[in-house]
């Protein structure tokens, strides 16, 4: 019954997608994703988080660059529902990990978030008040990446800043020293 | 939505046939809300082989939300299913919701062959207003 459907939507589009893609770039992205799907038993490298519009790689995209590569993207039709976050489960995969690695997926997605700002309506300045404070905490993390609090590194980067900001005294390289 | 297949078998005759169909490949739907978790068996293409949820469960009111109702109601989906011979099985999940992680918990616990775990939410690209704020 799948493959009917299948072949129905390969009927319907392959007049229409005849023309084919002229740049190198979207085979290449093709070939990627297949071989990734092709390496379903490595740990974690196949990692499929998927965006929204579900363009991730799957076991069906060997098939459908052979068959017809320009509908390689149409994964939707294949898979007949868009998702958001895909975990391939291996065989034998503790339970623990398998829970582990979909609540990261689904954590680097932003499901969950995404779904309590649209429970409710928020006019502009709640809009405006969490971009912000959205952006300050993606800044705050790139500023300071994350420093082991008991490194003596540390110290020794602030005692540079100190002397860096004495500037009384020529440095020590200059000529004129 | 529904799919108006014509049966070759049955012309004239009242009611499915075969009630209990053997798949040995399915689908389970985890809708996971605030409030309740529903746990839906389907088959590939979408036809409801068994369902439970929470309440039916026997939980009401909060308790319904709670991780261990989703759990319960996920081990009495799976058991129904179990008895009709299924072994492999995709999970998605939807919804924001405390009984996701619980849920698959107990559908890993049960045993069957999960072959993926797919979030299906579903998010408007900006749609329709949501309701006003709650003001409590």
């Amino acid at each position: 019954m799948a493959s009917s459907v299948l072949a129905n939507f390969l009927s319907i589009f392959t007049p229409l997608k005849a023309p084919p893609q002229p740049s190198k770039a979207p085979p290449s992205n093709i070939s990627l994703s297949t071989e990734s799907s092709s390496k379903h038993k490595d740990a974690f490298a196949p990692m499929v988080a998927s965006s929204n519009s579900s363009s991730s790689s799957s076991c069906s995209g060997d098939l459908m660059s052979v068959v017809c590569p320009s509908l390689a993207y149409a994964n939707t039709l294949y898979f007949r529902s868009a998702y958001n976050v895909q975990v391939i489960v291996e065989d034998n995969e503790p339970e623990e990990k398998l829970l582990g690695r979909f609540r990261r997926e689904v954590m680097k997605a932003g499901v969950i978030q995404e779904c309590k700002r649209r429970r409710y309506f928020e006019n502009k300045q709640e809009e405006k008040k969490r971009k912000h404070r959205e952006a300050a905490k993606r800044n705050r993390r790139r500023r300071t990446p994350f420093r082991n609090p008991n490194d003596e590194k540390l110290e020794g980067v602030s005692k540079k800043r100190e002397d860096d900001d004495d500037n009384w005294d020529m440095p020590s390289d200059s000529p004129l020293n | 939505m529904a799919k108006a297949i014509p049966k070759k078998g049955s012309r004239g005759r009242i009611g499915s046939r075969k009630s209990t169909r053997k798949i040995p490949k399915g689908v389970i739907h985890i809708q996971a809300s605030f409030n309740n978790t529903i746990v839906t068996v389907t088959d590939v293409r979408g036809r409801v082989v068994s369902w439970s949820s929470a309440g039916t469960c026997g939980f009401r009111g909060t308790r319904r939300g709670t991780p261990f109702a989703a759990q319960t109601a996920a081990g009495n989906a799976i058991r129904a299913v179990v008895d009709q011979g299924m072994q492999r099985a995709e999970v998605m999940i939807k919804g924001p919701g405390l009984g996701r992680d619980a849920a698959l918990r107990a559908i890993r616990r049960s045993g069957i062959l999960l072959t993926f775990v797919r979030d299906v939410t579903p998010m408007p690209h900006n749609g329709c207003r949501p309701p006003k704020k709650r003001r409590v």
